[in-house]
């Protein structure tokens, strides 16, 4: 068989080790795939959405009961968005777990956070998208934070919501950065991403005389299992959205906008965010915390101690220990204080 | 390998026409565009079955979102609802501006007749004022009848009566524990009162309270059980300043309805409410007044005259007349120009009725559109003095036994 355009997309072969569900979870791939389905749904309510706060909301309420499978379409954006971050955070501790982040794979690695910190303002600026009552506390208390920021603060707060206070600039900035600011750059990164996985050798592998298995499995297979690794994240798409619709609320009165409501409803990716800010100092909570994990992240191949080489291809290598244990604490970190943030205020 | 792909993309499919089939069970939209907004609406897909609710409000004119309020595009009825104003009863008091005003409808001006909303608002029927003042004067907080409290606090600086102003009453400053309890038990009973739990209370506020008289129905035409639905519904207990709600349902209006001291002659309990008191007296007339008394006007002399004038009558010559506005409101006679009618001793036309050319008069029942006859006094053997005039001196002949 010649190999199809999208054959040529992968390497002739690959190791069968390495190529195991158990090995990559098909995380990676699995992310792709979702960009994909966000790209063309989110393409798709692009002829309907309105982005002004008068129409933002009815633009919404439009695509999702009058549009023939707007609805569908709308479910699947939400879900994807969801597992987006999901895979990739799961792809992100693999990568962590395995070492596979030595030298030469160091860049992409942090090409895979920067990845992975667009997905999540992705996810939050089309969250502010629905411009309805569901989103008001999240606006107004995520834009107040910048405000926190020493010196810099109130010059960033006016760049990002277009003015003193929200109003129709915010949305359309929003939107502007949804779109133009951040899927068009994460859909280019992507691209460099997977790129550098290839010319940095491909899937991270022990020197070749020490690994056990030397069968290697060839492009075609390799499309057929993300095939069906797509075929199945279809699947669960589609029943999340009959089952789960995405969340719809009430336009924002353009009167009320200015008010943040009484009970907090930060997005369930920022929950464990929107916990830590009951503790005080919104600058130290709400902004320095977070980027001190995130800087924590990105130094992880360049100050922590290095996997070997030799010790490649497989779960939790020993020489990676450090860092293991430090996502392992991140990771239970930010899930204890999500659930504890899920907990009804009283 | 290629088996869990076939069966992969069975899966894919199957969940694609799960997708479909539940797609073809969300309501089918029905797109609706008043000519009022002219912007399109969805209500309908799921309330086709509600009647239109009056032929002033024509569905096809007003939709349903300029007076329900409530996400129009939606069609999922947690979100259409769930901004609805005043939730089953958009006309209570305290949404009345948003669902029933606006200059062109019933926040108008008096001189265009339509400045219901101020008039209501301002009424004793909202302010409960005169019982309020009632009571506290009663229990020693007051040393006069006067109003100076309202239920809300409201300010008329163009009130032709002596109150500008009435204060919102606070049960919780008051120290007679009487008025204490009144406040506690009595203030739902106007119809600027949060309505009580329950559906059955839920439109006995705002404009509903009188003008909607059975499923999605508002009408000028109420009949007397309509008004009895507030101002007999039970009896109040004013050593524990209770009330105690009436259980039974009255079939006979005679012998059920009224209280048994109360004396009536048998127009009152034969007509509806409506077919002699007029709408400044059931919606106030603009003013702030202490007490129903200084609002209710309406007597049997005002349609039968004394043993010495006849009742005050009125040829209709301006075609702009308010009685031809109330009478095609609720057409049951054919009012025309030139026609004799009688009238209040404010001016307010009687519009239901007729002077016939044999000197006696015609009304035609407001909700029964029955048709009644009656004399003037004058001319009868009725030997009454002329200074003693006002009802309770006609009861003391014409009450019917019970």
């Amino acid at each position: 068989m010649r190999p199809s355009f999208f054959h040529h997309l992968h390497p002739p072969t690959i190791p069968a080790a390495q190529a195991r569900w158990r090995y990559t979870l098909g995380a990676g791939g699995t992310a792709i795939f979702l960009m994909v389905v966000l790209t063309i749904t989110g393409a798709l309510e692009m002829f309907y959405y309105i982005p002004t706060p008068a129409e933002a909301g009815l633009s919404i309420q439009t695509i999702t009961y009058l549009v023939p499978f707007g609805g569908l379409i709308r479910n699947l954006h939400f879900w994807a968005a969801q597992l987006l971050i999901i895979v990739s955070a799961v792809h992100l501790v693999r990568v962590v777990f395995t070492g596979a982040y030595i030298p030469p794979r160091r860049f992409n690695y942090l090409l895979g956070l920067v990845l992975f910190v667009f997905s999540i303002l992705l996810n939050f600026t089309g969250y502010i998208l629905r411009w309805d009552t569901g989103i008001q506390w999240a606006l107004l208390v995520g834009t107040n934070l910048i405000k926190t920021i020493p010196f810099v603060g109130n010059y960033l707060y006016q760049i990002l919501i277009g003015g003193t206070q929200p109003g129709s600039a915010t949305l359309i900035r929003f939107y502007a950065w949804h779109i133009f600011g951040l899927a068009i750059i994460t859909v280019i990164l992507i691209g460099w991403h997977a790129f550098r996985v290839r010319r940095d050798g491909g899937i991270a592998l022990p020197p070749p005389k020490l690994r056990a298995n030397p069968e290697r499995i060839t492009r075609f297979e390799l499309v057929r299992r993300e095939t069906l690794a797509m075929l199945l994240t279809g699947a669960a798409l589609i029943i999340f959205s009959i089952f789960a619709p995405a969340p719809i609320a009430a336009p924002i009165p353009l009167s009320t906008l200015q008010s943040v409501p009484e009970s907090a409803a930060a997005p369930w990716f920022f929950l464990w965010v929107q916990q830590m800010l009951k503790w005080g100092d919104p600058f130290l909570w709400g902004i320095l915390i977070p980027l001190i994990i995130l800087l924590i992240l990105a130094l992880i191949p360049y100050i922590f101690p290095k996997p070997l080489e030799s010790e490649l291809g497989r779960w939790f290598p020993v020489s990676g220990r450090v860092a293991q244990i430090t996502v392992v604490i991140i990771a239970a970190l930010i899930i204890l204080l999500t659930i504890l943030g899920s907990a009804p205020t009283s | 390998m290629r088996k869990l792909l076939v069966i992969a993309a069975g899966a894919l499919l199957l969940t694609i026409s799960l997708a479909w089939w539940f797609s073809g069970r969300q309501p089918k939209p029905v797109e609706l565009i008043p000519t009022l907004t002219n912007q399109p609406e969805y209500c309908i897909s799921c309330h086709a079955d509600v009647p239109e609710i009056s032929k002033s409000h024509p569905v096809k004119t007003f939709g349903c979102v300029s007076c329900h309020g409530g996400e129009r595009l939606a069609l999922n009825a947690d979100l259409a609802h769930s901004t609805m104003r005043g939730g089953k009863n958009p006309s209570d008091l305290s949404v009345v501006e948003a669902s029933c005003g606006g200059s062109n409808c019933h926040s108008g001006s008096e001189a265009g007749n339509n400045d219901h909303i101020q008039r209501v608002i301002t009424s004793i029927q909202s302010t409960y004022a005169g019982a309020i003042a009632n009571v506290r004067f009663t229990f020693g907080a007051q040393t006069d009848m006067t109003a100076h409290f309202g239920i809300t606090a409201i300010t008329n600086a163009q009130t032709q009566s002596d109150i500008t102003s009435l204060a919102a009453f606070d049960p919780a400053s008051e120290s007679n524990p009487s008025i204490q309890k009144f406040g506690a038990n009595c203030l739902n009973c106007h119809i600027n009162a949060t309505p009580r739990e329950g559906d059955v209370y839920a439109r006995q506020t705002g404009c509903a309270a009188c003008h909607a008289t059975g499923k999605h129905t508002l009408t000028t035409a109420m009949p007397y059980t309509q008004c009895n639905s507030c101002h007999n519904r039970g009896n109040y207990d004013l050593r524990t300043m209770t009330f105690v709600e009436r259980a039974d349902h009255p079939t006979s209006r005679l012998q059920d309805y009224y209280q048994p001291i109360a004396q009536f002659t048998k127009c009152e309990y034969t007509l509806d409410c409506v077919d002699c008191h007029t709408r400044t007296e059931a919606m106030g007339d603009g003013n702030i007044h202490s007490n129903k008394k200084d609002i209710q006007y309406i007597q049997c002399k005002t349609c039968h005259g004394t043993p010495t004038e006849l009742p005050l009558t009125k040829t209709l010559t301006d075609p702009n007349d308010i009685a031809f506005k109330l009478a095609f409101l609720n057409p049951v006679v054919d009012l025309r120009l030139g026609d004799t009618i009688l009238v209040t001793e404010k001016g307010e036309p009687l519009w239901n009725t007729s002077v016939q050319p044999d000197g006696t008069y015609t009304m035609i029942g407001k909700a029964t559109q029955q048709h009644f006859t009656f004399k003037p006094v004058m001319g009868s053997s009725c030997t009454q003095n002329g200074q003693d005039q006002s009802s309770a001196y006609c009861h003391e002949c014409h009450s019917v036994q019970r």
